[in-house]
This record gives C-alpha cells, sequence and structure tokens, in this order.
C-alpha cells in the first residue's frame, strides 16, 4: 500500500496540471501587480524602476480620493440593503407556515444566475429617460418624479449600487437560507417552551447562530465595493465626469485606455491590500466577540 | 384577543413586504421577457408594462440570424464547458495527490494553491492579460479557457479535499491489493465515489464562466471569439434602437442558466453557496 501511495510518476503528472496553470495565470501575475506598481511602465518592454513613484502619484490623485470614497458608499449601500432584506426573507421562507414559500424563494434568486452584462443592460432599459420603465411608470400613475437617472454626479452612484444589490441579494439569501437550515430544530423547542415569540427566538437564538453566515455576507459586500466594476463599465463609463470611477475602474482605465500600466498596476496592489484588510478586520472583530462571550 | 389581532396584522405587513420585494426582483425579469416579444411602438407608447398582444417572434429570428447570436452562444458553450472539465480534472487529481499519496511538499502544495481564493480576479487583470498575450493565446479561445480554470482550481481543490478526507480507504486497499495500480484505481473508485461533490463543481463552474465579463473584457481580442456577455455589450453598442431583438438576445443568453437552475433550483442554490461560504 505504502508503495502505492508514494509512485513518483504518479504524484508528479497529478500534481503537474493544476500547479502549473495556477503558476502560470494567476500567481505570476499577482507577483507582477507587486513588482510592475513600482515601474513606469507603458505596457512593452520591461519599463523603468521609480520607487514609490506610482504610489506617491496615486494617493495625490483627486480620482482616487473619489473612487475610495465611491467605494465606501457602494460598500456600505449593499450591505445594509442586502443584509437587512437577507435576513427578514429567509427568517419567512425558512418558515414552513408562510405560504407560497417557493415562489419567494426562486424570486429573490432568480437574479443571481444572470449574467451582469444582461443585468446591466436591462436596468440600462428600466432607467432610460425617454422610455425606460420607472419613468413610464412614474407617468402612469401621475408622478411628477421622472429624471435621468444616471446623469446627476451625486446620485448616479446609489443608483449604481442599487443595481448590484438587487442583483446580488438572493445569493445573500440563500447563503442564509443554508445557515439557518444547519440549525437544529430543538433550540426554537427550547425557545418555544420558555414562552419566547417567534420574533424573540429569531432574535436570541436564529441570528446569533448564524454568525459564521453573517461573516460572509460581510465579506463579500464590503469588499464589493473596491471590486465593482462592470456595472460602472457598463453603465456610466465611470461618469458623470469621474463621479462613479471606483479602484478597479481607475485601474482598468489607467491599463487599458492610458496605456500607463505601474500605476494600475500600483492601484491593483491598492486593491489587493484593501481586500485583505477587510477579511482581516471582520475576522478580528467576530472572534473578539467571541472571546467576550467566553468569559 | 388584541395581542393576537396585533401579531397576526404585524406578520400580514410583512407578508405583504415580502411580496412587493419579490415582485421587484422578479418583474425586471418577466418585463424582459416581455418586450422581447414586442414591436417598439407596444414597448414605448401602448403597451409598456404588460403581456404583448401579439407575439413578435420576429424579434428572435433577427436576433439569431443577424446578430450573431449563435456564434456568441457557441462561443460561451465551448469555453464554458471546456473549464469545467478541465478545472474538475485537474483539480480531482491534484487533490487526491495531496490527501492521499505520500511525498514531501504535499502541504506548502496545498496552501500554495489555495492561495487563490483570496486573491480577486479584477487585481490580476493587468497582469494576467499581458501573460496571455505573450504566451500567443490571445488569438485563440485558450487564453480564456485557462484563465478562467486557474481562478477557479483553489476553490475546486478544497471542495475535492474536504470530500476524499471523507472516504475511507478501504475500497483503495482491496483495489492495491487486487493487482490495480493507481491510474485504475483512481479512475475506477475515486472518480465515481467524488460524483457529489463534482456536481456541485460542474454547476458552480458553468455558471460563472458562462455568466464571467470582467476577465473576457481584456482576454478576448478577436470579434469571433467573444462570448455571450461581450456579445450582448457590442450589439447594445450597434442596435441601441431596436429594443425588440436586444431583448430576445438577451433572454436566449440568460436561457441557459435560467433552465438550470428552475431545473436544479435547490442544487444551483447550494453549489453557489458552497462557493461563496468557501471563498469567504
Amino acid at each position: 500500500m505504502k508503495k502505492f501511495y508514494s509512485n513518483k510518476l504518479a504524484i508528479f503528472f497529478f500534481t503537474l496540471p493544476a500547479l502549473l496553470v495556477f503558476s502560470v495565470m494567476v500567481f505570476y501575475p499577482i507577483t507582477q501587480v507587486f513588482v510592475k506598481s513600482f515601474y513606469d511602465w507603458n505596457g512593452l518592454g520591461s519599463g523603468t524602476f521609480i520607487g514609490f513613484e506610482n504610489y506617491v502619484k496615486l494617493f495625490k490623485d483627486t480620482v482616487f480620493k473619489l473612487s475610495n470614497k465611491n467605494a465606501l458608499i457602494f460598500s456600505l449601500f449593499i450591505t445594509i440593503f442586502q443584509i437587512t432584506l437577507a435576513t427578514v426573507f429567509s427568517l419567512v421562507v425558512s418558515d414552513k407556515r408562510t405560504k407560497g414559500r417557493n415562489i419567494l424563494r426562486v424570486s429573490y434568486f432568480i437574479p443571481v444566475v444572470l449574467s451582469v452584462t444582461v443585468v446591466c443592460q436591462l436596468w440600462l432599459a428600466i432607467l432610460n429617460s425617454d422610455s425606460g420603465l420607472l419613468n413610464q411608470l412614474f407617468k402612469a400613475v401621475g408622478l411628477d418624479y421622472q429624471q435621468n437617472w444616471l446623469s446627476d454626479r451625486n446620485h448616479a452612484i446609489y443608483v449604481i449600487a442599487f443595481v448590484n444589490a438587487w442583483q446580488w441579494m438572493g445569493y445573500q439569501f440563500a447563503l442564509m437560507m443554508a445557515g439557518i437550515k444547519a440549525i437544529p430544530n430543538d433550540y426554537y423547542e427550547a425557545a418555544k417552551i420558555d414562552g419566547a415569540s417567534s420574533f424573540m427566538a429569531h432574535r436570541k437564538v436564529t441570528i446569533p447562530l448564524l454568525k459564521e453566515t453573517y461573516k460572509i455576507c460581510l465579506t463579500i459586500s464590503l469588499t464589493g465595493g473596491v471590486k465593482a466594476f462592470t456595472e460602472m463599465f457598463i453603465m456610466t463609463k465611470g461618469g458623470p465626469g469621474n463621479a462613479t470611477h471606483t479602484l478597479t475602474y481607475l485601474m482598468y482605465k489607467a491599463a487599458f485606455r492610458e496605456f500607463r500600466y505601474g500605476y494600475g498596476m500600483a492601484s491593483a496592489s491598492i486593491l489587493v491590500l484593501q481586500c485583505i484588510a477587510i477579511i482581516l478586520i471582520i475576522n478580528w472583530l467576530f472572534r473578539d466577540k467571541e472571546k467576550k462571550e467566553g468569559k | 384577543m388584541s395581542n393576537r389581532k396585533k401579531i397576526s396584522f404585524g406578520k400580514a405587513v410583512f407578508a405583504l413586504f415580502c411580496w412587493f420585494y419579490a415582485a421587484i426582483s422578479i418583474y425586471p425579469v418577466i418585463w424582459l421577457l416581455f418586450y422581447s416579444f414586442k414591436n417598439n411602438s407596444e414597448i414605448f407608447v401602448t403597451n409598456p408594462f404588460g403581456i404583448p398582444t401579439t407575439l413578435h417572434v420576429e424579434n428572435y429570428a433577427k436576433a439569431w440570424s443577424q446578430y450573431n447570436v449563435p456564434m456568441y452562444f457557441l462561443n460561451s458553450l465551448i469555453v464554458s464547458v471546456a473549464t469545467v472539465v478541465l478545472t474538475i480534472a485537474f483539480a480531482l487529481l491534484f487533490s487526491y495527490a495531496t490527501s492521499r499519496m505520500r511525498f514531501k511538499g504535499r502541504f506548502i502544495m496545498t496552501i500554495y494553491l489555495s492561495l487563490g481564493m483570496f486573491i480577486p480576479v479584477q487585481a490580476i487583470l493587468i497582469p494576467v492579460a499581458k501573460t496571455v498575450n505573450s504566451l500567443g493565446l490571445d488569438t485563440t479561445r485558450w487564453g480564456l479557457i485557462l484563465v478562467y480554470t486557474a481562478i477557479n482550481l483553489s476553490f475546486a481543490t478544497l471542495v475535492y479535499y474536504g470530500s476524499l478526507k471523507g472516504l475511507p480507504v478501504e475500497l483503495e486497499e482491496a483495489a492495491c491489493i487486487d493487482g490495480a495500480n493507481i491510474v485504475t484505481c483512481f479512475l475506477k473508485i475515486i472518480v465515481p465515489l467524488v460524483k457529489p461533490a463534482t456536481a456541485t463543481l460542474v454547476i458552480y463552474i458553468f455558471l460563472n464562466a458562462w455568466n464571467e465579463f470582467i476577465l473576457a473584457n481584456v482576454l478576448v481580442v478577436k470579434d469571433e471569439l467573444k462570448t455571450l456577455p461581450l456579445g450582448i455589450l457590442f450589439l447594445q453598442g450597434a442596435f441601441t434602437t431596436d429594443w425588440g431583438a436586444m431583448g430576445a438576445t438577451m433572454v436566449i443568453a440568460s436561457l441557459p442558466t435560467i433552465l438550470l437552475y428552475v431545473i436544479f433550483s435547490k442544487k444551483v442554490e447550494d453549489a453557489m453557496t458552497i462557493g461563496g461560504a468557501v471563498k469567504g
């Protein structure tokens, strides 16, 4: 048996394909992000080493500041929107007495399986200022609320965030459904015997036990702002002006539109660091509470 | 009595709210389906919200014959299926080696491959495009397929590793005593045993590959290699005014994933959420 499992040739051929593809297409590129962020590089040749200059420029860039502000707005908007709704809906739908549970479940989840491109085009059609669904709806009910939804500097980012939140709410909903399913029924029986109402039972039993699920949901939605790109790319082109730029959009534009690859790489490395920071902070917050409860 | 009334009133409001949001969630999709069968005057003026009065099937005919939809569809299908096959094969082979076989460095290898979970695809967009270009893969479908495989590997190996660790080794031992070699043992025993994990991964990887946009947007440089998400974007730019046929195009693009969900709904939800849970 030992010989069977230490067949050198088999080990080599079993691990090689995965290691090779991963190294070439993920690991090497990510090292390049950090290395080339210290270079002045137009994408051709190997560029010249300029130390931290790209980072210095980036931190002085007003678009970078705006991108961070947008990431914050975007993240907070989708986090609050998705987590609140997903919590309510998952509690209602997982209750076996709710009528039409399956219709609700499918309705919430359908947008998740659509392509982001389709979702963006669909919402462009809905938000279209001349003949979009939303303005037509306002007209039909006689409300004077028609407007050009994506052309307002201050509001466009919220509209974009809404489209993202609309598509992915069902994802967080499904995560919570899975979390609730894993809670043993005995807990509720015990709460019921103690005379708790279903609201109290959820507050004291379900929600605390969904801690791991909330951790995942928060990680996904809070890093969502930093990583947001497709909605901006398709719906607003980062505009009006620079109003809906995010870090990813800034990076994309620097590299593929302006051919400032080094600058783009610096943005990309900040993007990675921000994502890691968010993950670490969330893990730290959730771990700390565990310890306190232990005391 | 009054207390009970209060509770049932609260419940009714809650239920109403749930159905109200369900409508917001699903109606845009239904609206898309509706207008894909309408002509412009019906979409804009006579009947923007409701069921189409006459089914303008020619929208679909037009999308199919004039908008290159079959080409985009075929590209998406080839790329998605190839990504699924390669990822599954590479991940299962790798996880089998690291979970069963004995050699130095298998722990480091496992950690190394799982690093991918922490790297957002947005971050490697620029260098990946450069790499694919310098390998000469940007004019073939392989560029996209190999990159998709690479970004799915970390998750897939993790799922297989967990599933293999939960399997008893006795079956393999018996096979070994019977004189089977490691390849036969892998194909005849392991592959059938991990079927549930494979089903989950197939759904997860297929959906992600079918809908992927960010990487495709920079990795596909030839028109005839464009996948559906890119095709839709291109068509929207070229045929802004023809809403009906554009709607038909989007319905065709969404049909495979929606059908997959409608047929295997629980399985799809599970597959997608396992993906999120491991990634978080």
